[in-house]
């Protein structure tokens, strides 16, 4: 597949919907976006292709703040009179609304953002032959199926995006962003003569570790070097014993910290989640803007920060989409939460600022608030150095399954393995492991985490928010970490 | 709201198919324009017109047309589509043969006749009109001293599948989803009530009469109790059973799922795996008012009513072509179109599940003499254990105890971790009236189920909502 080139010029069409905004008297604010955007996905299964896709999608998106509250209208033609059409519905709906709504949006003024943005990378995977690219997950997935029974079934699969985006404000914003977004992954399911089945996946759950990067990032991932172990693991999850239920000390690897910060810090400071706005999905927060400031989240050793800046992440970029520039804001500092991810409308229902965090899917879709990379800060030492340090806990490793509710406090984590710790040593693997818990109780209970050398930065490509669904690229960077008095059990048979 | 129609869609597809000369190809295209009031803090927030193009190409190239490769674009025009066959026949050069691919659909496949799927009111609804709709609500539940949040949604679906085997079959069809919460608080907790109907027709759908429903869940649920963990039995609302059979489906009923040794129903296919009372069959071409699914798939393929499960045992499962020409089998009409997430895969478009004698909710609460009756699930997820359907999850927007087959007092949230086959083992009540429950998947189609009760449901945590 050909290297995907900057979009044709929409300028004009973009410039004459932004005009027609600025000249009516009834809008108060307008943004104009172009979004363009290259896929390819490539998924191997058992030895053949299951997948082979490449795509395009380009759209114009405009929304408007009219006399007392929004409206927002998409369209994928890109001539001048497509976008300006765009604009007019926009306007239309949004006047349609002011006509019923109770209050009247404040949306505070802001400088203009001028600039470009652009991920930096060695290998364009848009120059890599597809050919490559099969051979790369052909060869781990022949590996792992040469393993041979109780291995039913391996896939691997990598995928890579172009974003191109463009945003002009009546504010005078004008910048133009051009992302590399990949993800590269594998897993094996081994199936035992009693019908069981255990799964195995490198680096994490499926779809894989997703990263801003070029294609070198796979080379660096070395899929054919974790076959052996990720047979072996999932032939001996099939004999281990389920997971024992109680109360133990927990440690989780780094992925395993990072979705737990995604579903338990993460969602629960989006500002409009805490407001009220994300009801008709996913919920509201138990993060109310009362206790910013006096609420203890976590031990005092809890550090996570909203970084849009950290390089690699799927959350890092040059400016949001209502044109805050990236930065960095504490969410939770020494264990006390003091931030939301917020936009412009929410911070200002606080007497704060924006954060910064407010994206699209797509050019079919409004912004929100979305998380950016939220990560914990790193402490001291090693993973080995926690076991070592751990009379009587469990190990968990790579997520399974996940669910949290809707205020974001109860918590319930399956992971693909875990590991028995028995005075500071592994002692056996145990198969089908859950922890359980309740956020601030847990985060509070955090009494190690190891130090820099064992951090990493996790992208998930999918996190899904709004109605309509929105998936959004986010990252969140996590050491191992430590957590007293977790209840754990297991999801299969023997519980 | 304007659109191609997907009779002009098959045209354009046909156009291409013709234009790019290629010997096996495959076009879908897809145009959905939505409209999409979002309402929320009790007012009306994020209000959207939605244009979403959308379509994919597949080419079989090589010696033997065996090398598939797929492209996709938005732009739908002809010259745009045949770049993309284009681009997806130079990547089929790349890709190895797929073994035991049959080819793309024939035109002399099956096909059948189009259920009605098509309401003029919902297609013409435009924004004054959803907002005006939505204005009613507001002020339903403002009088009511209660907060507003929720969505009405109008969406118009053209779908075109054609083939250089002939194959040509267009839709065109439309919904109207509306969900609605009333709340004490806007996004801190406390009590919620929750109302929700789908329907292809926008008139249809009784707006006051879900919004009074969500109004007086949300009344009932003030001040909940904490209850402990155990096993109790439960009355699920619709709402609430129709997000664990759509998990069901996605982890059970999918030839994949069986392929690969994950689904439930491997190697169990005549044997009993729920209580007798259960029959759950794919009725994806339903010309009743609950039916909203297309009536082919993303390849084109005439949907079938496919037994899933019935009086308790399994029956079958559903196929795309290539699992079905892998597994010896025939497509069912459930390959599914892509998300912008998970890859094309095997789903199902309508199950729907029998209802029993019960003349109402109230009847099954009735017989519970300590249990919990369940209006809505939160965050489900069946990735536990999917060869034992273990499912978790948790209650949302109104849980209550029942003491004596009565209500007794709300309770708080609390988490569910049980096998979903195995609790219906334990079904041994269901309503007569059914309703439709939107499916999780691209693909616009619902479940249609009745509240259900199941004796000795698995509740292992709870929500902890005050005091933090």
């Amino acid at each position: 597949m050909p290297a995907p080139t900057a979009p044709a010029s929409t300028d004009a069409p973009l410039r004459a919907a932004l005009s027609l905004l600025e000249r009516t008297p009834d809008v108060r604010y307008g943004e104009v976006h172009l979004v363009h955007e290259t896929t390819e996905r490539v998924h191997v299964r058992d030895g053949r292709p299951e997948l082979v896709t490449g795509g395009t999608c380009a759209g114009a998106s405009v929304r408007v703040l009219g006399e007392r509250t929004w409206g927002f209208a998409c369209t994928a033609d890109l001539t001048e009179a497509g976008v300006v059409r765009a604009a007019r519905e926009a306007i239309a709906v949004a006047r349609a609304s002011s006509r019923v709504a109770r209050g009247t949006v404040v949306f505070p003024p802001a400088p203009p953002a001028i600039g470009s943005y652009e991920t930096p990378l060695r290998v364009d995977p848009f120059d890599v032959p597809l050919g490559d690219k099969l051979a790369a997950l052909m060869a781990p997935v022949q590996a792992l199926l040469a393993a041979g029974k109780p291995v039913e079934s391996a896939e691997a699969s990598m995928e890579w995006t172009r974003l191109h985006k463009r945003m002009l404000s009546t504010e005078g914003s004008d910048t133009s962003q051009s992302f590399t977004y990949g993800a590269c992954g594998m897993q094996v399911v081994a199936v035992d003569d009693a019908g069981h089945a255990q799964c195995r996946s490198y680096p994490v759950w499926v779809g894989g570790n997703g990263f801003q990067g070029g294609y070198e990032r796979v080379a660096e991932l070395d899929l054919l070097g974790h076959t052996a172990r990720l047979a072996e693991e999932a032939s001996a999850l099939l004999r281990a014993p389920p997971c024992p239920a109680g109360v133990k000390d927990v440690i989780l690897e780094s992925s395993q910290v990072a979705l737990q910060i995604h579903e338990s810090c993460g969602h629960p400071t989006e500002l409009d989640r805490a407001m009220g706005s994300e009801i008709s999905l996913a919920g509201g927060s138990f993060l109310q803007p009362r206790m910013l400031g006096s609420f203890r989240y976590g031990a005092p050793m809890v550090n996570i920060v909203a970084d849009s800046l950290t390089p690699t992440g799927l959350g890092t970029f040059g400016w949001d989409d209502e044109g805050t520039p990236a930065g960095r804001h504490p969410l939770v500092q020494e264990g006390m939460f003091v931030d939301y991810l917020s936009g412009r409308e929410t911070a200002a229902l606080l007497g704060r600022a924006s954060t910064g965090t407010m994206r699209a899917s797509g050019y079919d879709r409004t912004p929100l608030i979305r998380m950016v990379n939220v990560s914990l800060e790193p402490g001291t030492g090693t993973l080995e150095d926690l076991i070592a340090d751990t009379e009587d806990g469990v190990y968990f490793e790579c997520d399974k399954s996940w669910s949290i509710d809707d205020l974001r406090l109860n918590f319930q984590f399956s992971c693909e393995l875990a590991w028995e710790i028995k005075r500071g040593k592994r002692t056996r693997l145990l198969r089908d492991p859950l922890y359980t818990g309740i956020t601030p109780r847990f985060w509070q209970g955090c009494d190690a985490i190891a130090g820099p050398s064992e951090w990493r930065l996790w992208g998930v490509n999918s996190c899904g928010k709004g109605d309509p669904m929105q998936m959004m690229h986010v990252a969140h960077g996590a050491s191992p970490a430590r957590f007293r008095e977790v209840t754990v059990g297991t999801t299969g048979s023997g519980s | 709201m304007s659109g191609r129609s997907g009779e002009e869609l098959l045209d354009l597809a046909r156009g291409a198919l013709r234009a790019a000369g290629e010997a096996e190809a495959e076009v879908v295209v897809r145009g959905i324009r939505r409209g999409f009031a979002r309402f929320a803090m009790g007012d009306l927030g994020q209000h959207m017109e939605l244009d979403e193009p959308q379509a994919l190409v597949r080419v079989a190239g090589g010696p033997k047309r065996a090398q598939v490769a797929q492209a996709a674009t938005n732009l739908l025009d002809e010259a745009s589509l045949v770049r993309a066959i284009h681009q997806a026949a130079r990547a089929s050069r790349a890709v190895p043969e797929t073994a035991g691919f049959t080819g793309f659909t024939r035109g002399d496949e099956p096909t059948g006749a189009s259920p009605p799927r098509f309401s003029r009111s919902t297609a013409e609804l435009g924004a004054e009109g959803r907002s005006d709709r939505v204005a009613r609500v507001l002020d339903a539940i403002g009088r009511a001293g209660l907060v507003a949040a929720g969505v009405l949604e109008t969406r118009v679906t053209s779908l075109a599948v054609a083939t250089t085997g002939g194959r040509a079959v267009s839709h065109d069809g439309t919904l109207a989803n509306f969900k609605v919460w009333a709340l004490e608080t806007p996004g801190a907790g406390g009590a919620a009530g929750y109302g929700g109907a789908v329907h292809r027709d926008v008139d249809a759908l009784d707006l006051e009469a879900e919004t009074e429903r969500a109004i007086r869940i949300c009344r009932l649920g003030h001040g909940p109790v904490s209850l402990d963990e155990g096993a109790y039995d439960v009355v699920m609302e619709p709402a609430a059973v129709g997000e664990l059979v759509d998990w069901l489906a996605g982890i059970a009923f999918s030839a994949q799922g069986v392929e690969q040794g994950t689904s439930a129903l491997r190697g169990r296919m005549g044997e009993r795996v729920t209580g007798e009372a259960i029959t759950m069959t794919e009725s994806p071409l339903d010309d009743g008012p609950f039916g909203v699914a297309p009536p082919f798939d993303r390849e084109g393929v005439w949907r079938r009513t496919v037994p899933l499960i019935e009086r308790g045992v399994a029956r079958g499962v559903l196929y795309d072509r290539p699992t079905a020409a892998r597994m010896g089998s025939t497509s069912t009409g459930s390959a599914l179109l892509p998300d912008g997430v998970e890859n094309p895969s095997i789903g199902a478009a309508a199950i729907s599940m029998d209802g029993g004698s019960a003349a109402s909710v109230e009847e099954l609460i009735a017989g519970v003499t300590r249990g919990l009756y369940v209006c809505r699930l939160h965050y489900v997820n069946g990735l536990l254990d999917p060869r034992r359907t273990v499912m978790t999850g948790l209650t949302r927007d109104g849980c209550f105890l029942i003491e004596n087959g009565q209500l007794a007092r709300p309770v708080g949230n609390l988490r569910f971790t049980d096998s979903f086959l195995e609790a219906l083992t334990r079904a041994d009540g269901m309503t007569r009236e059914r309703r439709a429950i939107p499916t999780g998947l691209s693909d616009a189609g619902a479940h249609v189920v009745p509240a259900v009760r199941l004796r000795g449901f698995r509740w292992n945590g709870r929500s902890q909502e005050q005091g933090v």
